[in-house]
């Protein structure tokens, strides 16, 4: 019973903070899981899947409502990152594992760094591209922009749903700052876009684990329950943060999520 | 930074508040799904957890197979109920791709019936690759 409000404060969290910065949060779930629990690797693995799951989907009746997530962009960029994570299991014999992991490390750095340059979010800019607007509850503003460079996006994409097909983790680490600091969307906008795109990769590996028998409801269930609850209030959170605290609350998360990571790469079992 | 503050919640906005946004179809379309997809799997894996509860067992720990559930679900297992609501949970993505791509066709939008179209397949695509 204990380990039973153990899993779901845990996974409440993750669901908070996995909605709130569009990251699923699986690489946080994974080790929580496995360390701190003794989960399997595979079951954990599989366990925080689904949780990704749960995020996104309850995160989007929020983001969607405000007009927050802009479908049509990240409809297109799903395009890559899903064939990108199809990709990535056939890749997955070329690369050493232990050298993707630096590099997934490196970049997470640099992208976080990267952010910390840039004082507050990005200048909106109408492009006449894929433009959405949404009402900011923090600034009080309703904000309308359009994106920029979107070959280059959609070609990082298919890199960055590559990475996470073979590291196996959501890679909306990697899609908010390529929608933020490349294509020129509000922070906001990129969070809750990144949240609807996180569904279609981990649905498509959540039904590769059931069939392989991975899935244990032992852990799902009290992991899922946790999140939905916990991803109903961080999108609310998202909404009525200033862009700024959301940037560096994101900035922190992506650092530790490099360290874990780098901790994976020199054989700690996170 | 004004607003910042959580707790204020959205029923307590004026009810002509100019700033509520107006979703289109495409958006009502998700957001239906979504809603639709999580309470029913909430439901499902509650049923299984009061079953369960009934028999004074805890979670079962292993996934009732497709091909097994029609008829676990029938002599009442609580193992069927939960894996039916875990599998309508990792479903749910998937059918929103198809709510999409419907809600796309209806306004005529042929590029983004493609795009989603595509993410589909690659979709359908992973999943067959991945049980070989």
């Amino acid at each position: 019973m204990g380990v039973l409000i153990g899993i779901l404060l845990v996974a409440f969290a993750a669901g908070v903070f996995g909605s709130m910065l569009g990251v699923g949060g699986g690489i946080i779930m994974v080790p929580m899981l496995t360390l701190a629990f003794g989960v399997p690797i595979k079951t954990a693995v599989a366990t925080s899947i689904v949780c990704v799951i749960a995020t996104s989907s309850m995160a989007q009746t929020s983001f969607v409502s405000r007009g927050m997530t802009n479908i049509r962009l990240g409809m297109l960029l799903e395009v890559a990152t899903s064939i990108g994570a199809v990709a990535g299991g056939v890749t997955a014999v070329l690369v050493d594992g232990r050298f993707l992991q630096v590099a997934f490390a490196l970049v997470l750095f640099y992208v976080a760094w990267q952010m910390s340059r840039r004082r507050g979010d990005v200048v909106p800019v109408r492009t006449g591209l894929l433009e959405a607007g949404y009402y900011d509850p923090a600034s009080g503003e309703d904000v309308r922009y359009g994106v920029r460079r979107p070959r280059l996006g959609f070609v990082l994409c298919l890199g960055a749903g590559n990475i996470s097909g073979l590291l196996g983790v959501g890679g909306g680490a990697f899609k908010v700052p390529i929608m933020n600091l490349l294509m020129g969307a509000p922070l906001k906008a990129t969070i809750a876009t990144s949240n609807l795109m996180i569904g279609v990769t981990a649905a498509t590996s959540a039904a590769i684990f059931y069939g392989r028998g991975y899935m244990d409801p032992h852990w799902v269930v009290p992991a899922a329950l946790g999140i939905l609850a916990g991803a109903r209030l961080g999108p609310r959170l998202a909404a009525r943060m200033s862009a700024r605290a959301l940037g560096v609350t994101f900035q922190v998360v992506l650092a530790i999520f490099g360290l874990l990571m780098l901790l994976k790469a020199v054989g700690v079992p996170v | 930074m004004s607003g910042v503050r959580a707790g204020q919640s959205d029923a307590q906005a004026p009810p002509h508040d100019a700033h509520v946004h107006r979703m289109d179809p495409v958006e009502r379309t998700i957001r239906a799904i979504l809603l639709v997809g999580i309470a029913v799997s909430v439901a499902l894996m509650a049923v299984g957890l009061v079953l369960g509860a009934a028999r004074g067992a805890m979670l079962p720990r292993a996934m009732v197979t497709l091909s097994a559930l029609p008829a676990a679900l029938a002599r009442l297992d609580p193992a069927a109920y939960v894996s039916l609501g875990l599998i309508v949970l990792v479903a749910t993505p998937f059918v929103r791709v198809v709510g999409s791509l419907v809600a796309f066709v209806v306004e005529r939008d042929r590029a983004y019936v493609l795009i989603t179209a595509t993410v589909l397949v690659v979709m359908c695509l992973g999943v067959l690759l991945g049980r070989a």
